[in-house]
């Protein structure tokens, strides 16, 4: 089979008196539309989950809708937009509980990755720590919010210890409540990094790490200057995608502080549910959902097309 | 000699006391959540709490009696298993496209359905709400297949896709020269090679459609299609406040068969995780 113009050329000449080639010429366009039509499907069906609603918040955004008819107003939710304390506290927490965390996670499971990675001990007994990844996100929640919160686990636990008298009132502290929920998703999510980390680590020539051994090097210093520089690309994959999912945070705050107190925990995510579905005010939260779509574009673009191509080589 | 022996178990010495410690971390909550599971409701929320619980199976006959418990498990079930099944129908042959052909814009329709996974739910929440419900389909399980098949196509096509493309051309090519059909050479050959990609990709979807929250929440607002995930929250008895004995059984009863399968994965996870990006 040859692509060039040529060979069809003559195959149209021939055509008369051979009867299979009109039927290899029409296989032969397909042939080139063969792939297209595989991806199609499933091309149109996320664009019927991306494209759609995404046309749909930005036609959305420009009305007020409440249950009845949509009003035009224009550019007034942006404009309101702009000046709302809470829409922007509300970016705020995403970046600083999701910054937070993430950080805490990839330190934490680098070091026991560290720690873990040639162990055969180890090895075995994985499975213990990708235990609490393997509960639903709304089932964790309640395992924290019981026992930081309704049963005071942790409170009782301080004072008998002697560290402090009368319990915490994490609930109406900000700091505490955002600790909470930062605590939440450390607990959960620092065994997606680790497993990958270790995958990654383990991925990696051996010998490597046993010629700088025999060369002297400690253990340490080899971790630091040969298998880390080597991890970039899966430390970035991983971080990229863990990090999407942080900014995305929504079962945690719903069931644990469901944002208060004072809105200090309201994730963007939170504050487009609470404006749409219970104050049934989607026009408005359709344009915060708008500014979460061009923020997410541009994310995707610079950083996850970056990570996910360097993630393959 | 003997001093770097000693910094060598030195070593180890740290290295059991840091995983130790991390372990118990993740252990505790889970095992103290199971206590909660299996004691009656009068010592859960006390003055004090109560580290020595007496046995009690109250919440197990509540869950079944007083709640549609069978409801909750047959919708997770049916909507998880619907969408996993329409993934693979579409992931399959797109994974095959994207991985086996040359062809211009295929990068880019790669990292297009990569993108969609991006996406934060709440952005296309109130639409996609408008949508089922102009279709009439808010609280039904058919609504949640969807929406479970659409967060989920993107991490199946790409894991697939990265299984797809470390076959060798060479066993393609030679059932090629013996005329087989394009088609025939996907199912013929590329499934049965790709098996572990596409059973890991669809235990990573049913996961993800097991801890889906924010959409079942606003698609289901009657028993009819509450999944496990949205159900535990509506675990309230009124002015008593949420039952958690219940919650944490059905937590229990999500965890389990997650467990399982993947235990039985364990060797193709990180992989799964990243989207096949990074091959464990």
């Amino acid at each position: 089979m040859q692509d060039s113009p040529l060979s069809e050329v003559g195959a149209a000449q021939v055509a008369p008196t051979v009867t299979k080639k009109p039927i290899r010429r029409r296989s032969k366009r397909l042939k080139a539309w063969f792939p297209y039509l595989l991806v199609a499907p499933a091309v149109i069906y996320l664009l019927g989950i991306t494209l759609y609603p995404g046309i749909y918040a930005i036609v959305q955004s420009f009305y007020a809708v409440k249950f009845g008819p949509w009003n035009p107003v224009g550019f007034d939710n942006y404009v309101k937009l702009w000046g709302d304390y809470q829409f922007w506290g509300a970016l705020w927490n995403t970046f600083l509980m999701g910054a937070i965390s993430l950080s805490l996670q990839c330190v934490i499971a680098l070091t026991l990755a560290f720690y873990a990675y040639r162990d055969p001990w180890v090895r075995g007994w994985r499975i213990i720590f990708l235990v609490p990844m393997l509960f639903m996100p709304s089932a964790v929640a309640f395992i924290y919010k019981l026992m930081f919160l309704d049963a005071r686990v942790f409170s009782d636990i301080l004072i008998r210890i002697g560290l402090i008298d009368g319990n915490l009132a994490i609930q109406s502290s900000i700091w505490g409540s955002r600790a909470l929920l930062i605590l939440t998703d450390v607990w959960q999510w620092t065994p997606f990094l680790f497993i990958i980390f270790v995958a990654g680590l383990q991925g990696q020539d051996e010998e490597i790490e046993e010629a700088a051994r025999l060369d002297g090097a400690t253990w340490g210093k080899i971790f630091w200057n040969i298998s880390l520089p080597l991890m970039r690309p899966v430390i970035a994959v991983a971080l990229v995608i863990r990090g999407i999912d942080i900014t995305t945070m929504f079962a945690n705050v719903f069931i644990v502080t469901k944002g208060g107190p004072a809105f200090g925990t309201e994730t963007i995510s939170y504050f487009i549910y609470r404006t749409g579905f219970k104050f049934f005010n989607f026009g408005y939260a359709s344009a915060a959902s708008v500014i979460m779509l061009i923020i997410t574009i541009v994310v995707a673009q610079v950083v996850v097309k970056r990570a996910f191509k360097s993630g393959k080589d | 000699m003997a001093s770097v022996r000693r910094t060598k178990s030195e070593n180890l010495y740290i290295r059991y006391l840091i995983l130790g410690s991390w372990a118990l971390f993740c252990l505790m909550p889970v095992l103290w959540f199971l206590s909660i599971g299996f004691r009656p409701r009068t010592e859960i929320i006390t003055a004090q709490p109560v580290y020595f619980p007496t046995f009690s199976m109250d919440a197990w006959h509540m869950i079944w009696s007083d709640w549609p418990m069978a409801k909750y498990l047959r919708n997770s079930v049916a909507a998880i298993f619907g969408s996993v099944v329409i993934d693979l129908v579409l992931a399959i042959p797109a994974a095959y496209s994207l991985s086996r052909y040359e062809y211009r814009g295929r990068e880019d329709i790669g990292f297009y359905i990569l993108s969609t996974r991006m996406m934060a739910p709440a952005i296309v929440a109130i639409p996609i709400f408008f949508l089922f419900r102009n279709m009439g389909l808010l609280d039904t399980i058919w609504a949640l297949m969807l929406v479970y098949a659409a967060i989920n196509l993107s991490i199946v096509t790409w894991i697939i896709r990265s299984y797809m493309t470390d076959i060798p051309k060479e066993l393609e090519d030679a059932a090629r020269t013996d005329g087989a059909s394009d088609l025939r050479i996907l199912w013929e050959i590329i499934i049965p090679a790709v098996l572990p990609g596409i059973i890991t990709a669809a235990v990573i979807a049913m996961i993800f459609a097991i801890n889906e929250f924010l959409f079942t929440l606003l698609i289901a607002s009657t028993p009819d299609a509450y999944t496990m995930s949205v159900a535990l929250a509506n675990f309230t008895g009124g002015s008593d406040g949420l039952i958690y004995n219940a919650i944490a059984l059905v937590a229990f009863l999500a965890f389990v068969p997650v467990f399982l399968v993947v235990v039985a994965i364990q060797k193709h996870l990180s992989r799964g995780l990243t989207m096949g990006a990074v091959k464990g």
